[in-house]
C-alpha cells in the first residue's frame, strides 16, 4: 500500500481519486443508451467535481476539520449483489454502483487512518472517510426511498 | 287529517321537539339537555320512554331492564297499543298526529323522532344542536365476510353498507359551506352533493352525480386510499372518524348496478377525429370515457387478453370483484369504445404508427415491471415477484388449476417482503390457496407501513404473521436452486435525517433464518421498457418513466399524452384517473383548435 508521508501526499492521493471517480462517470456518461441515464452520470461526474474542488480549496488553504457529525450508514450496499456496469444501466443499477464506489473510497481512508503515522494524518484520513461516507449517505438515501419505497 | 307528507325521512329530515299545532313542547328540559318524554308501553307495562335528540341516550323510566342490542319492536303506543315504531305518534295534549318514532337497533340503539310535517323547519333545535347530534352517530361500519369462512374462499370480504347503513353515514356528513373533502379528491367528485342527494334517498342522484366525475366509482369506492384522500380532509375527522365517504361511494355505485339504473347517455357532438389509449387501466379508461362523451372515437388497446390492467391482473377477487370491472368496462363499451386485446404497443404496433392513424395517443400502460431488492438468491426456485405471483393467481386463475392451464405458485410456508397493499394482497392470496404460514417481512415499523390500515387490519385477521423491522439479506436454496430459506437480519430505525424520515439500519450479529419454500418479492415496480424499445424519442427521466408534463399530460412527442404510474411511479387508481382527467382537457382542447 502506498505510503504517504505528509497532508499534501494524502490530499494529492485523494485529489486524484476524485479526478478518477469523474472520469470514471464521465465515461459511463458517454456510453449510456438513454438519455436520462447519460444525464444521471454526468451529475454524479460533477459532484465528483464539487468532491474534488473541495479537496483542492483545503490543499490551497490548508484547512480542515474533522465534524463530530455521525453520518448514518444504512448498509444498504453491504447486501447488494454488485452489478458491472453496462450502457443499459438502469438508475437501481447505477445507484449500486455509485453506492459501492464511495463504499470503497470509504474504507480506503478508514484503513488509512488507521495507519497514520501521526495524529494530523489520522485526522486528515478520517475527514475524507467521512466525506465519502456522506457520498454515499446520500445515494443510500435515494435507493430507501425509491427502490425500498414499499419495503 | 293533517296534510302530511308521509315520506319515509329518516336522516334526511329534521328533529322535532314540539307539537307543531299546539305548540305544545315535548321538552323536558333537564339542566341542559333536551328531552323528548313518550309514554308507551314496553313488555306489558307503561313507561315512559326518554328520547334525547342526542340520540345515543335512550332511557326507559321502569324497571323493565332493555338488554343491549334488544330489537324494541314491542314499544307500544298506551293508548292505542300499535307498535310505536315507524307508527304515527299524536301530541299528548292536543291529540295531532305530529310524527314517527323510528327504533334503529342496529349496531347500538338509536332512536329518532322524526317529524312529517311537510316543510317543516328545526323546532326547538338549533344548528349547533344538529351538528352535536351527527357528531354522535358512530361511523357506520361494513359487515363482512367472517375471518374463518373468507379464508376459504376468494370472495369480496367486505359486503358493504345497506341502505340503513348508508343513510345513518350520509347523516353524519356536515355538509361544510366549504367542504375540504373535495379538495382531497383527484377528480374532484362534488362529494357533499352526492351525500346530499343520499340523505333524500335519491341514492341513483347520487351515484350519477359521482359519474359526473368519476367512472369508475364502484371500483374507486373499494380500492381508493380515501383515508389519505377525501376522508382526510373530512371536518369530522378532527375530533372523531371522518364520513366514511368511500364506503358511501361504494353503496350508491353498487345500488345504480344491482336496480339497473345506468343509463348510457347520448352522444350528440360526434367528431370523427380518433383517440388511441394505450393501456385499459384506470386512466386509460378515464381518457377512453371522457373522450368518447365529448364525440371523439376511442379504441383502447390492452396488451394482456383480459381488460382492466392492474384493476384485472394485480388487485385480488376479494378485494376488487372481477365482474365489476367488467361492468364498468361495459359502460365503455356502451359508450361505443372499441377494444383491442392482445396488442402490446411498442412491439405489434409502435407509438408511431398509432400517430398516423389517430389524432392523440394517450399512453397509460402503468408499472409492470417488477423490483427486486438487489440481494443474493432473488434468482432462485420459487422466489417470484409480486407482478407474477398476482398475475398468475388473478389473471390466470392459477388457483383454479388444471381448470386453467397456469399452475399454481404455491408454497406451504411463504415469505411476503414488503409492507404495501400489494404485499398484502400477495399474503392474503397465499392463505387463500391453502399455505400454512404466510409471512410478511418489512424492513421498517408498523407505523410506517405503506399498505392501507384495513388491509393490513383484515391480514392479521386472517391469520398473516408480521415480522416488522427484519430485513431478507439472503435467499438460501437447496441443491436443486431451489428456495429453502430466507435470512433475515432484524433492524432499527435512526434518529430522522433532513428530510425528517427515519430510515431502518441493520442490528449487527441480528441475523436469523426463517424457513419457507417460497418467497414473493413485492416491494414496488419501475416502468416496462417495452413501448420505448421502438420510440426512443419518448423522453424518459432517470428512473426510466415518462417525462410528461403534470398539468397537461404532453409527452415530448406531438400528439401523445400519457399519465398514471408510467409517469409518476407507482401510485393509486384515482391519481391514474386524474391524470387521464388532465390528459383528456388537453386533447380536447388541442383537437378543438384544428
Amino acid at each position: 500500500m502506498k505510503e504517504f508521508g505528509s497532508v499534501n501526499d494524502i490530499l494529492e492521493f485523494a485529489i486524484c481519486q476524485e479526478q478518477e471517480a469523474v472520469e470514471f462517470y464521465s465515461d459511463l456518461a458517454s456510453k449510456m443508451k438513454i438519455e436520462a441515464m447519460r444525464i444521471v452520470f454526468n451529475q454524479f461526474a460533477q459532484e465528483e467535481m464539487g468532491h474534488k474542488a473541495k479537496l483542492l480549496d483545503i490543499k490551497e488553504k490548508g484547512i480542515y476539520e474533522v465534524s463530530s457529525e455521525i453520518i448514518s450508514d444504512l448498509k444498504i450496499s453491504d447486501y447488494l449483489v454488485k452489478t458491472p456496469a453496462a450502457n443499459d444501466m438502469t438508475y437501481q443499477e447505477a445507484l449500486v454502483l455509485a453506492m459501492n464506489k464511495e463504499k470503497s473510497s470509504f474504507k480506503l481512508y478508514l484503513n488509512l487512518s488507521e495507519r497514520a503515522p501521526n495524529a494530523e494524518l489520522k485526522s486528515l484520513f478520517l475527514m475524507l472517510a467521512q466525506e465519502e461516507s456522506k457520498h454515499k449517505l446520500r445515494f443510500e438515501i435515494e435507493y430507501d426511498d425509491m427502490v425500498l419505497k414499499e419495503n | 287529517m293533517l296534510d302530511l307528507d308521509i315520506k319515509y325521512l329518516k336522516f334526511k329530515t329534521y328533529l322535532n321537539t314540539y307539537c307543531p299545532y299546539c305548540h305544545q313542547s315535548f321538552n323536558v328540559e333537564t339542566k341542559d339537555k333536551k328531552q323528548l318524554v313518550l309514554k308507551a308501553v314496553f313488555k306489558g307495562q307503561e313507561t315512559d320512554l326518554i328520547l334525547s335528540p342526542y340520540l345515543d341516550v335512550f332511557e326507559v323510566e321502569s324497571s323493565i331492564p332493555i338488554e343491549t342490542n334488544e330489537v324494541l319492536d314491542d314499544i307500544l303506543c298506551p293508548e292505542c297499543h300499535k307498535s310505536l315504531i315507524s307508527k304515527e305518534i299524536c301530541c299528548g295534549e292536543c291529540g295531532s298526529p305530529v310524527g314517527h318514532v323510528i327504533i334503529s337497533a342496529l349496531s347500538r340503539l338509536i332512536p329518532f323522532f322524526i317529524c312529517l310535517k311537510k316543510g317543516c323547519e328545526w323546532h326547538g333545535l338549533t344548528k349547533s344542536d344538529e351538528r352535536k347530534i351527527k357528531l354522535k352517530i358512530p361511523r357506520q361500519e361494513m359487515p363482512e365476510q367472517d375471518k374463518t369462512l373468507r379464508i376459504h374462499n376468494h370472495q369480496e370480504v367486505p359486503y358493504g353498507y345497506t341502505s340503513e347503513l348508508a343513510s345513518l353515514e350520509a347523516g353524519r356528513c356536515l355538509q361544510c359551506k366549504a367542504p375540504k373533502c373535495v379538495e382531497g379528491c383527484p377528480v374532484d367528485i362534488d362529494i357533499p352533493a352526492f351525500i346530499k342527494l343520499m340523505r333524500e334517498n335519491d341514492f341513483d342522484g347520487a351515484a350519477k352525480k359521482i359519474k359526473e366525475r368519476n367512472v369508475l366509482p364502484a371500483v374507486c369506492g373499494r380500492v381508493c386510499p380515501q383515508e389519505s384522500q377525501c376522508e382526510a380532509k373530512c371536518i369530522l375527522g378532527i375530533k372523531d372518524m371522518p364520513v366514511a365517504i368511500g364506503r358511501l361511494e361504494r353503496f350508491v355505485a353498487d345500488f345504480e348496478r344491482k336496480m339497473d339504473l345506468v343509463k348510457i347517455p347520448v352522444i350528440k357532438n360526434k367528431t370523427n377525429k380518433r383517440i388511441a389509449v394505450v393501456g385499459s387501466g384506470p386512466g386509460g379508461l378515464t381518457v377512453a370515457a371522457d373522450m368518447a362523451l365529448l364525440g371523439y372515437s376511442v379504441t383502447v388497446f390492452e396488451a394482456l387478453h383480459e381488460l382492466g390492467g392492474v384493476l384485472t391482473y394485480g388487485i385480488p377477487e376479494f378485494r376488487l370483484p372481477k365482474s365489476i370491472v367488467q361492468f364498468e368496462i361495459n359502460y365503455l363499451k356502451e359508450l361505443g369504445v372499441r377494444f383491442e386485446l392482445n396488442h402490446v404497443i411498442g412491439n405489434i404496433l409502435t407509438v408511431d404508427e398509432l400517430r398516423e392513424h389517430f389524432d392523440a395517443v394517450y399512453i397509460g400502460v402503468g408499472a409492470g415491471l417488477p423490483v427486486f431488492m438487489g440481494v443474493e438468491g432473488e434468482s432462485l426456485g420459487n422466489v417470484f415477484s409480486s407482478n407474477e405471483y398476482l398475475t398468475r393467481m388473478n389473471l390466470m386463475k392459477a388457483y383454479r388449476f388444471p381448470e386453467y392451464d397456469t399452475p399454481m405458485p404455491k408454497g406451504n410456508k411463504v415469505v411476503i417482503v414488503g409492507g404495501g397493499n400489494v404485499a398484502m394482497d400477495c399474503a392474503r392470496t397465499a392463505i387463500r390457496t391453502g399455505s400454512t404460514e404466510v409471512t410478511i417481512v418489512y424492513r421498517r415499523s408498523r407505523h410506517e407501513l405503506p399498505a392501507r390500515l384495513e388491509e393490513v387490519h383484515h391480514a392479521e385477521e386472517e391469520g398473516i404473521k408480521f415480522k416488522l423491522l427484519t430485513s431478507p439479506v439472503r435467499y438460501i436454496g437447496t441443491d436443486y436452486n431451489s428456495l429453502k430459506a430466507v435470512e433475515c437480519i432484524k433492524m432499527e430505525l435512526v434518529e430522522p435525517d433532513s428530510s425528517g424520515r427515519r430510515r431502518p439500519v441493520p442490528i449487527k450479529d441480528s441475523n436469523f433464518i426463517i424457513e419457507c419454500d417460497s418467497a414473493i418479492i413485492a416491494i414496488g415496480t419501475g416502468p416496462n421498457p417495452i413501448i420505448f424499445s421502438t420510440s426512443p424519442d419518448l423522453k424518459r427521466n432517470k428512473w426510466g418513466y415518462i417525462d410528461a408534463n403534470e398539468k397537461t399530460m404532453e409527452t415530448s412527442i406531438p400528439k401523445v399524452y400519457a399519465g398514471g404510474d408510467i409517469v409518476t411511479g407507482s401510485a393509486t387508481v384515482i391519481l391514474a384517473m386524474g391524470a387521464g382527467r388532465a390528459a383528456a382537457n388537453t386533447m380536447h382542447k388541442q383537437l378543438s383548435k384544428k
